[in-house]
């Protein structure tokens, strides 16, 4: 059997041979005898070393808590792929390409944040004065604050708060959690200033305040937030799969299915006749002409 | 035709729902879940098997979870490696890395599948599993979801995952069932064969009461996080490839010598249909494409014979 790489790369992550996988230096199968936990091992990978217990319950926590999410668009997603049975992976895989700059942006949230922690340093700020700084340039550029606001939890996200919490706890803060609070806060007091309602910290502004004090860059972040709800989106496709129809179009159901035709609503151009191909060229011609498509190209 | 009056679409579950205050997985809030001390591979459990494990069986969960998470440059790490290239948002990375689990590479449901049907077997013709085990070994000779190869020959790892098991109390008839399997192969088998990672990993995660499909996106999406460091790797170390920048050397090309593109008016003259007229001319075009690689002709599914499934009442 040929055992060559698949690419071949200079790397720092692991190695394989006939004898052990090693990971950053560690026997992955040494560690597991060891009874470090598959967070302890995230650490690990992203970031070469073992974590403080503390810091390994902190991503226990984030990690169990971000698992399930129900009717997001991840999970519909890896629904609806399900519905065409195409092999597991790949409804699994949908449900975690998902994410993106609406569904959990976690990167472009920690980007800013280590941006704003930069400035804070070089102009001699404290994370909580360059909050304050962040929400007026964001406001006053008429731009969303990342980190606040959920369209489903409009009272809030019930995990985000009890996550800065568990985070204060655990890691005692740190200049994420400073920076994040003094966005909240400002932020606020903006809205109500401006006769608006107040708008709740989300899974993002708390979880990936808390990713990136553990040490995990944006896009390690990023990663881990997304792959963990890929659990709860395999369950939800193997429920499809084993319990649900294929298609969800059937009119034999009692409830109407997402699929249904009745679900459909066509707003486009009334329906024309095709025009014959000699009469295609000036027919083509006119349309150009009249700039009317322009109306509905996407 | 009437109109029927219809329930409108709702998404209906048994997994999980969401209220605006809280979100609910198998009955349990999921935030008093973490609260209470509740990790990541607790609610794995339950997100999949409605229950709150014993403890034993978290520590089993994560001792595989650990072994599942890095394989080197294997074929996950290398489509997420190639789709960081065109530097895509790191989701994508890690979600094409899941792409590579199939039948042959980490195929946990096709190997829990077969687990299953030998095992059932075994009651039904009253056979011990010693026998069923020699008889699947046959039966599945040179399959790659055996859960035995020569992969693991110098690595002790996949055999450590069955001493933890039974240090931990969670074996049951799966790793029975798969030692037996092994020791049929390897009366089968001239080569040195052994317990590999996907019998290993495969019939503990049955005996932890996952099933093939559970076991088949965990383990997946386990890898999955690997992949994100091979992805983020990539982006740091390599540089980012532009779409028409990849050459193929003529050297590796093997297919039809260069020829000139035929006038277009000329075409009906020069080309022939696929359209088989008889089976023998259909067979006669089957047996030449097979010649064309990258055609598919060579590549045959299994397909059940429905004179030999269960009959389903209707």
């Amino acid at each position: 059997m040929n055992r060559d790489p698949v690419i071949q790369r200079k790397t720092q992550i692991s190695y394989k041979t006939e004898e052990k996988t090693v990971l950053r230096g560690y026997n992955l199968s040494d560690l597991a005898e060891e009874g470090y936990t598959f967070c302890d091992a995230l650490f690990v990978l992203y970031q070469s070393r073992i974590p403080t217990e503390n810091e390994e319950k902190m991503l226990e926590y984030e990690m169990a808590e971000f698992l399930e999410h129900s009717m997001s668009p991840s999970a519909a997603a890896a629904i609806c792929t399900m519905g065409g049975r195409p092999q597991l992976p790949a409804a699994v895989a949908a449900g975690i390409m998902t994410f993106g700059s609406a569904h959990g942006p976690g990167a472009a949230h920690g980007y800013m944040m280590n941006k704003y922690l930069e400035r804070a340093r070089v102009e001699g700020k404290s994370p909580k004065e360059m909050g304050k700084i962040l929400v007026d340039e964001y406001m006053d550029a008429g731009r969303p604050v990342m980190g606040l606001g959920q369209p489903q939890h409009i009272h809030g996200d019930p995990r985000a708060v009890p996550t800065h919490k568990k985070h204060q706890e655990l890691l005692g803060g740190g200049v994420y959690l400073e920076l994040q609070l003094a966005i909240e806060e400002t932020f606020n007091s903006r809205r109500v200033q401006e006769g608006k309602r107040t708008l709740a910290v989300n899974m993002i502004g708390a979880g990936n305040t808390a990713l990136a004090e553990l040490g995990f860059s944006p896009n390690a972040a990023w990663a881990i937030g997304c792959i963990v709800r890929g659990f709860s989106c395999a369950c939800h496709a193997i429920e499809n799969m084993k319990r649900g129809r294929a298609w969800m179009a059937s009119t034999e159901e009692k409830m109407i299915q997402m699929l249904d035709l009745s679900m459909i609503v066509y707003d486009g151009i009334p329906d024309r006749p095709v025009p014959a191909q000699g009469e295609r060229e000036e027919y083509a011609r006119k349309e150009l002409e009249k700039g009317e498509y322009k109306r509905w190209a996407l | 035709m009437g109109a029927i009056e219809r329930e409108p679409f709702k998404w209906h579950s048994t997994v999980s729902y969401k209220i605006i205050d809280k979100i609910v997985t198998r009955g349990y809030d999921t935030t008093e879940l973490v609260e209470k001390g509740y990790g990541l591979a607790d609610v794995i459990f339950i997100n999949f098997q409605a229950r709150i494990p014993l403890v034993k069986e978290t520590k089993m969960l994560n001792y595989l979870m650990i072994l599942c998470l890095e394989d080197g440059l294997s074929t996950p790490a290398g489509l997420s490696r190639f789709v960081a290239k065109g530097h895509t948002f790191v989701t994508q990375s890690v979600g094409a890395s899941i792409l590579a689990f199939g039948n042959a590479y980490g195929a946990f449901q096709a190997y829990g599948r077969m687990l299953d049907k030998y095992l059932s077997r075994a009651g039904k013709e009253g056979k011990s599993l010693d026998e069923m085990a020699e008889i699947l070994v046959k039966e599945n000779n040179g399959s790659p979801t055996l859960g035995v190869s020569n992969l693991m020959l110098k690595d002790p790892a996949a055999k450590r995952v069955f001493a933890r098991a039974e240090s931990l109390d969670v074996a049951g008839k799966y790793i029975d069932f798969q030692k037996r399997i092994v020791k049929a192969a390897q009366k089968a088998s001239k080569e040195p064969v052994d317990l590999d990672m996907l019998g290993a990993i495969g019939a503990t995660m049955f005996d932890l009461g996952f099933s093939p499909e559970s076991t088949w996106a965990i383990i997946a999406i386990t890898r999955s996080f690997g992949c994100g460091a091979h992805a983020i790797e990539e982006e740091e170390r390599e540089p980012r490839v532009l779409f028409g920048a990849a050459l193929t050397p003529k050297a590796n090309y093997e297919g039809t010598p260069d020829r000139p593109v035929p006038p277009l008016k000329d075409r009906n003259k020069i080309v022939r249909p696929a359209t088989s007229k008889t089976l023998e001319e259909w067979k006669k075009n089957f047996e030449e494409m097979k010649k064309l690689k990258g055609s598919g002709f060579t590549l045959v599914e299994e397909i059940e014979d429905p004179r030999k499934l269960p009959k389903v009442k209707k």
